[in-house]
C-alpha cells in the first residue's frame, strides 16, 4: 500500500520533526546536538529535575511535555522505539543534581530495558535518581501483574503532578510518592477504529475491519483487545468508562480526573461527544469529574480511536493538577 | 583451525552482516505479526554500527572489539534488541579482556559470559517466545563443542543448527513476553523475530568463519 505521508529519507526522519518541533515552540524547548530535548530556560539547580524517555512518531508526545511546570528533558528515540542506553545516559548526566531527578519511564520492554541499563550506569557514576513506571493500560493485564501492564498516556498526569511538585521545590523523595499515588490511582483503555502505517517503512502497523473497532489497542497499534462491531460514542464511552472505573474501584463521592487523547485521526468532535458522556456516566454514579482534558496527546500517526485515562484526585493533586506550567503540549497559567 | 583470532573475529561479524543484512524484510514481517513490524529496520541500523565498529579498526584486540561492538548496537535506537545485544556483547568483552585468542575453555566462558549479560537485563526466559529461545541452545552447543575442542567450522555450525532449530522452535509458543504477549494465542504459528535474528547471527558467524577456513 502506498503511504500517504509528506516525508524525506525515512532515516532522517526523527532528527528532521525534532528540529521542526523545537523551531515551533522555540521559547518552551530547544533540541541539543547530542538530541535530547531540554527546557529552553534551565530550572533552578536545587529543584528536582525530571527526566523521561521514548520513542518517536507520538507527537506531541513525549517531548511536547519538556518545560516549566512538567519534564526537564525528555529522550526521544526512533520511530515507535526508545533511544537506547547511551543517550539515556547522556540525559541523566546532563540533568545530574544534588537534589536529585525522578526518572519517569513507561512500562514498553525497550524503554524498560534502556533505562534499566543507563539507571544502572548512573547509578555508578553517583548520579542521585529515583525511578518511577507507569504501567496502567488495563487490557494488558490485571492489576494484581503490574509487571504486564504497559504504559500509555497516563505518563501525562504523573508528569503533570510531579513535575509541579519538583517545581515547588519539593524533595526528591515527595516528587516520587506524589507521582506513584498518581499512578496508582489511575486507569488507561484504549480503543482504535482505524489503522495506521509506519511512518519510516510504510508497514501497516494495525489492520482493523471495516466496521469494526477494537477495544485495547497499545499505542503501536498491538493487538490485543475485543474485536467488536463499531459502536456510538456514548456506548463506547460506557464500555470503556465502566472498565476503568472498576479497575480503579471508583466510588460515589470520589473525584476522579478524565484524559481523552485522540490517537490521530479521531476528531476532536468525537472526543467532546465521549467526554459529555462520560461525565453524565460519572454523576449518575455520584463521582465527580474534578478536572478534564480531549486532544492530542500521545499520538499514532494517522490511527483512528483513543485513549481513555481516569484516576483519582484528592486536594493535593488537584492543587498540582492546576499549578501552572509552560510546555508546548500542555499549558496552564 | 581451533582458535579465534582477531582477524578471524572481523571476519565473523562480516558473516552476521551480511546474513543478518539478508534477512531485514523478512525480520520486519515477523514483526509485524504481533510488534509494530520495524524489527528489520532495527537490525539492519544495528548492523551498520556494527559495520563502522569493524572498519574503525582500533586497537587489534579482541576484547576491544567486542566493546566497540556492544557500545554501538547500544545506541541503536531500537527498543528492547539494542540493549540486550548490546549487553550480551560487553560482556562478552568483559570475559575476553586480556585474551589474543578465543579457543576451547575461554571461547566457551565467553559466550556464556555474553548469555549471562544478556538474561541479567530481561526477565524472559526459555519458553516465552523471545530471542532467548534461541541463544541459549545457541550457546549451550558452542560452548559443548568448544569444550570438546572441536575445530571452529564445527563449533559455530553447532551453534547456528542449534539457533536455528530454536527460533524455529518459537513457532509453536505463545508469547509471553514484550509486545507481541498482547496478541496471546495468535502469536503461535510465526517465529518470534528476536530468536530469528539470534539465528541468523549464528549463521553468520559460521558463514563468516567458514568462508576463510
Amino acid at each position: 500500500m502506498a503511504m500517504k505521508k509528506l516525508i524525506n529519507d525515512p532515516d532522517n526522519l526523527v532528527q528532521e520533526l525534532l528540529e521542526g518541533f523545537a523551531l515551533a515552540h522555540g521559547e518552551q524547548v530547544c533540541l541539543t546536538d547530542d538530541r535530547l530535548v531540554v527546557r529552553a530556560r534551565e530550572k533552578e539547580q536545587n529543584k528536582v529535575a525530571l527526566v523521561t524517555l521514548g520513542g518517536a512518531g507520538h507527537e506531541p508526545a513525549l517531548s511536547g511535555f519538556v518545560g516549566e511546570g512538567m519534564l526537564d528533558i525528555s529522550v526521544p528515540g526512533e520511530i515507535f522505539a526508545a533511544p537506547g542506553p547511551p543517550k539515556v545516559l547522556q540525559a541523566l548526566k546532563t540533568a545530574q543534581r544534588e537534589a536529585g531527578i525522578l526518572f519517569i519511564v513507561l512500562n514498553h520492554a525497550g524503554d524498560v530495558l534502556s533505562a534499566k541499563v543507563a539507571g544502572d550506569m548512573a547509578a555508578k557514576e553517583g548520579i542521585r535518581f529515583e525511578q518511577v513506571l507507569t504501567h496502567e493500560d488495563i487490557s494488558s493485564a490485571p492489576r494484581t501483574d503490574p509487571d504486564n501492564r504497559r504504559g500509555l498516556v497516563g505518563c501525562l498526569p504523573v508528569i503533570k503532578v510531579a513535575g509541579a511538585a519538583a517545581e515547588a521545590g519539593r524533595s526528591l523523595e515527595e516528587c516520587a510518592a506524589i507521582a506513584r499515588r498518581m499512578e496508582a490511582g489511575m486507569a488507561t483503555l484504549a480503543v482504535a477504529v482505524s489503522g495506521a502505517t509506519h511512518p519510516s517503512t510504510g508497514e501497516v502497523i494495525a489492520e482493523i475491519e471495516e466496521g469494526t473497532m477494537v477495544v485495547g489497542m497499545g499505542q503501536h497499534g498491538e493487538a490485543g483487545g475485543g474485536t467488536q462491531p463499531l459502536k456510538t460514542a456514548d456506548e463506547t464511552a460506557e464500555i470503556m468508562l465502566e472498565a476503568l472505573l472498576d479497575d480503579i474501584d471508583a466510588k460515589a463521592g470520589d473525584e476522579l480526573f478524565v484524559l481523552l487523547n485522540g490517537a490521530g485521526a479521531t476528531t476532536l468532535m468525537e472526543l467532546y461527544l465521549v467526554l459529555r458522556r462520560v461525565n453524565a456516566l460519572l454523576k449518575e454514579r455520584g463521582i465527580t469529574l474534578a478536572r478534564s482534558l480531549a486532544g492530542e496527546y500521545l499520538t499514532v500517526q494517522e490511527m483512528g480511536g483513543f485513549q481513555m485515562c481516569v484516576g483519582k484526585l484528592d486536594e493535593e493533586l488537584k492543587a498540582l493538577w492546576d499549578a501552572p506550567c509552560d510546555a508546548p503540549a500542555w499549558t496552564r497559567s | 583451525m581451533k582458535a579465534l583470532d582477531y582477524p578471524s573475529l572481523i571476519r565473523a561479524f562480516e558473516g552476521v552482516i551480511a546474513s543478518v543484512l539478508e534477512q531485514k524484510d523478512h525480520l520486519s514481517r515477523l514483526d509485524s505479526v504481533g510488534g509494530d513490524g520495524d524489527h528489520g529496520t532495527t537490525m539492519a541500523r544495528a548492523m551498520g554500527k556494527v559495520a563502522d565498529a569493524l572498519a574503525a579498526h582500533g586497537e587489534e584486540k579482541i576484547a576491544v572489539l567486542l566493546q566497540e561492538i556492544g557500545w554501538a548496537i547500544l545506541g541503536v535506537d531500537g527498543g528492547a534488541i539494542g540493549p540486550l545485544l548490546g549487553m550480551m556483547f560487553l560482556s562478552m568483552a568483559e570475559s575476553a579482556e586480556g585474551l589474543e585468542v578465543l579457543e576451547g575453555e575461554q571461547l566457551a566462558a565467553v559466550f556464556e559470559a555474553g548469555l549471562s549479560g544478556l538474561l541479567a537485563q530481561t526477565k524472559a526466559r526459555k519458553g516465552d517466545k523471545t530471542l532467548v529461545d534461541a541463544l541459549v541452545p545457541a550457546v549451550e552447543a558452542l560452548a559443548a563443542a568448544a569444550r570438546a575442542e572441536e575445530d571452529l567450522e564445527a563449533i559455530f555450525s553447532a551453534a547456528a543448527e542449534a539457533a536455528t532449530a530454536g527460533a524455529e522452535f518459537t513457532k509453536t509458543l505463545q508469547a509471553r513476553f514484550g509486545r507481541a504477549r498482547h496478541i496471546g494465542e495468535e502469536s503461535i504459528g510465526s517465529a518470534d523475530p528476536g530468536a530469528s535474528s539470534i539465528a541468523f547471527i549464528f549463521n553468520g558467524f559460521k558463514k563468516g568463519i567458514s568462508d576463510h577456513a
